[in-house]
């Protein structure tokens, strides 16, 4: 079957690009590899809307996140949660960042940022300053189903589900995507949008990998006291933790810079030693749903609980409520500064082929260009 | 002590083990094997912190080969050599257990099993509890504990230890009372938490003794900054000097009475004993605002670290 656009993927980026060729008339199919859209790395993360305050090594990842905050938060206003105290702290041990360096950051990347004690959130000694900041969460689940809402309106746009692409071939001016089961489309655009599965794509394509670490990540959902509902909490820069509301869910999310991943690859292609008991359902060549994998790590609460309590003030807890897995590619160059640049990548022109890898919700602006010029 | 894992029987509270590395390749694997065993028969979670104060042969080498992948271990590897405090207050920051180990060398001249007894104390309400060698140790140290223990102005007695275990609470106190923490013992036994301590017979190992020169520079710091010893002995002198200057002025008035000294030595031999009584007097002063100003602002010994490693 032929389509005019196939996007592979159907997460943020995946379900966005649709809309956009849609809107354009064009003929669009997106393939997804699981059951339903969203179901790995756009649901699967911290939620947050980027203001920058994350990147206090990398000013040119923080203003191009303040950039789009805005016009992220009045487009899909509706899923984002506003309304609560966000607080960011630096560290007085192991921070690559100290309280007068990080206000320097703010001032630079023209971001808000308010002064206020850290006695009122952390033990005494655990942090040098504490700023009340600007930075909101999204509800993946919200966000989700008002995409399919106007995509179900354009006639145009299609998604399959459960269509994992197996293979891909270059015939004449098209490319041909084979899926598990036998069925090919065909088109002469097409969209790589597949975050941690990027380099399988195009090892499928022959072409090179993007150079990324993998990263099996995992997200704790838990349930905040009455002190921490309101708040998010992020402690920078180094090996510490970020509490925060998960987005409209009632719910908050919990990671830690050391125990958040479970497992590390540096290979061009994510191969994990938990493949070899998941049952088939995941290899290094096609990547599984590591949520609904049989062999997902075991959580990592103890230890992401206790560092969150070696910092927090004890009024301010949370109890466990759930855990979330996804694998999580991180481009190398990233290391030092950790930046977290969008990446576009343009493979072959007539026949179309891009890759798109970026770890922020709010810098999908990004695809504008490639899908309007075609 | 639960041998065979069962998960109900093990400890709940998460513990972190701090472990000193310095040049000891022949100990370091033994050990962290050792302390890796001990740790996972008994607690649920924990993780092992391996400071690597700048080790120059293969010591990182064998505790990488040693500790296996389903122990949760990082390495602070601190930038330039800079002594056990230096680098155990590196690792106790970086630690996030309920409980704290503190191991400051490698060398194991104890049962394992000690490393239970002694956090089984600490959950009888004690916040620090440390396991100490029976016996006397080297005479050098005996000496520093002999003074440091006459003058200090501690709460309990200090001694040779071979490793401590702290309560979060008394790592939390210390942090609160001191910025900086130039002599961990010492803060600890001054910190007013309850402190405790396990007397073992030791077995055949020998102390490591590869961390000398920073030690010895340690003990003279920490006789100055926690004893009042510097303060007593510049106290005395100063009172001796002052006696002397005043018997000396009482002799010149006497000499001046009964004979007839030659004219001029009355007033110099007045203005001498004078000005050294004001002199000696205004060093007194002088000492004690020096006294107070250490007491108040200990020496600043932050650490550089170069990076952590997470295994």
């Amino acid at each position: 079957m032929n389509y005019s656009r196939i996007i592979i993927g159907a997460g943020f980026y995946g379900l966005y690009a649709a809309l956009v060729c849609g809107g354009q008339g064009h003929k669009t199919l997106v393939l997804e590899a699981d059951g339903a859209p969203f179901a790995r790395a756009t649901y699967i993360n911290q939620a947050r809307v980027h203001m920058g305050y994350h990147y206090p090594r990398s000013l040119s990842t923080a203003k191009k996140s303040r950039d789009y905050f805005d016009r992220f938060v009045e487009d899909y206003g509706f899923c984002v949660h506003s309304t609560f105290e966000k607080i960011y702290a630096t560290s007085a041990a192991f921070s690559w960042t100290n309280t007068d360096q990080f206000m320097k950051f703010c001032a630079d990347a023209a971001i808000p940022y308010e002064p206020v004690p850290a006695g009122r959130y952390f033990k005494p000694g655990m942090c040098d300053g504490a700023y009340l900041t600007t930075e909101y969460t999204y509800d993946a689940a919200l966000l989700r189903d008002h995409l399919l809402e106007q995509i179900a309106k354009n006639p145009d746009i299609e998604i399959r589900c459960n269509a994992q692409v197996t293979a891909i071939e270059r015939t004449g001016g098209a490319y041909t995507l084979t899926c598990a089961g036998g069925a090919a489309y065909s088109s002469d655009f097409v969209l790589n949008a597949t975050y941690a599965s990027v380099n399988q794509i195009l090892a499928m394509l022959g072409e090179d990998p993007f150079p990324i670490k993998y990263e099996l990540c995992e997200i704790i959902l838990c349930q905040a006291g009455e002190e921490l509902r309101n708040r998010g909490i992020t402690v920078m820069d180094g090996p510490f933790f970020s509490v925060m509301p998960f987005g409209k869910t009632g719910l908050h999310s919990l990671t830690s810079v050391t125990f958040t991943p479970h497992l590390t690859n540096y290979a061009p292609l994510p191969g994990f030693g938990c493949q070899s008991h998941c049952g088939g359902s995941c290899t290094p060549q096609l990547l599984g749903n590591c949520d609904s994998c049989a062999a997902r790590p075991e959580t990592a609460w103890p230890y992401m609980s206790n560092l969150a309590k070696k910092y927090l003030r004890d009024e301010l807890g949370f109890t466990y409520e759930s855990s979330l897995f996804s694998v999580k590619p991180i481009l190398k160059a990233s290391e030092i500064d950790d930046s977290r640049p969008t990446v576009i990548r343009r493979h072959s022109s007539d026949p179309t082929f891009i890759s798109v890898l970026s770890g922020k919700i709010n810098t999908v602006y990004d695809l504008n260009e490639v899908l309007t010029d075609g | 002590m639960d041998k065979t894992g069962g998960i109900l029987n093990k400890e709940k509270n998460f513990v972190s083990a701090v472990v000193y590395l310095r040049n000891d390749e022949q100990r370091a694997g033994d050990f962290l094997r050792a302390l890796a065993r001990v740790l996972s028969d008994n607690f649920l979670s924990f993780e092992i912190i391996c400071v690597n104060d700048a080790c120059t042969d293969g010591t990182i080498a064998a505790v990488k080969a040693a500790i296996g992948g389903d122990v949760v271990t990082s390495i602070v590897h601190m930038s330039h050599y800079q002594g056990p405090e230096a680098a155990m207050n590196a690792g106790i920051d970086l630690a996030i257990g309920d409980f704290v180990f503190e191991f400051e060398s490698v060398s194991m001249d104890y049962d394992p099993g000690l490393i239970m007894e002694v956090y089984r104390k600490a959950l009888t309400g004690y916040d620090i509890v440390s396991a100490a060698p029976k016996g006397r140790g080297k005479l050098s140290s005996r000496l520093f504990y002999l003074l440091f223990n006459r003058y200090a102005r501690v709460q309990y007695a200090l001694f040779g230890e071979s490793f401590r275990v702290l309560s979060r609470r008394a790592i939390n106190r210390v942090h609160a009372i001191s910025k900086t923490i130039p002599y961990r013992k010492a803060v600890y036994a001054s910190c007013g938490l309850k402190v405790g301590s396990i007397q073992y017979p030791k077995k055949g190992a020998a102390r490591s003794k590869n961390a000398g020169a920073k030690r010895r520079e340690l003990a003279v710091n920490s006789l100055i900054l926690f004893t009042d010893l510097g303060f007593s002995l510049a106290k005395w002198l100063t009172a001796i000097m002052i006696l002397m200057t005043l018997f000396f002025g009482g002799y010149t008035v006497a000499v001046y009475l009964s004979a007839s000294p030659v004219p001029g030595w009355t007033t110099t031999m007045l203005l001498i004993s004078a000005g050294f009584f004001g002199l000696f007097s205004i060093l007194t002063v002088i000492i004690k605002y020096l006294s107070i100003l250490t007491n108040l602002v200990f020496i600043q010994q932050k650490y550089i670290i170069e990076g952590i490693e997470k295994l």
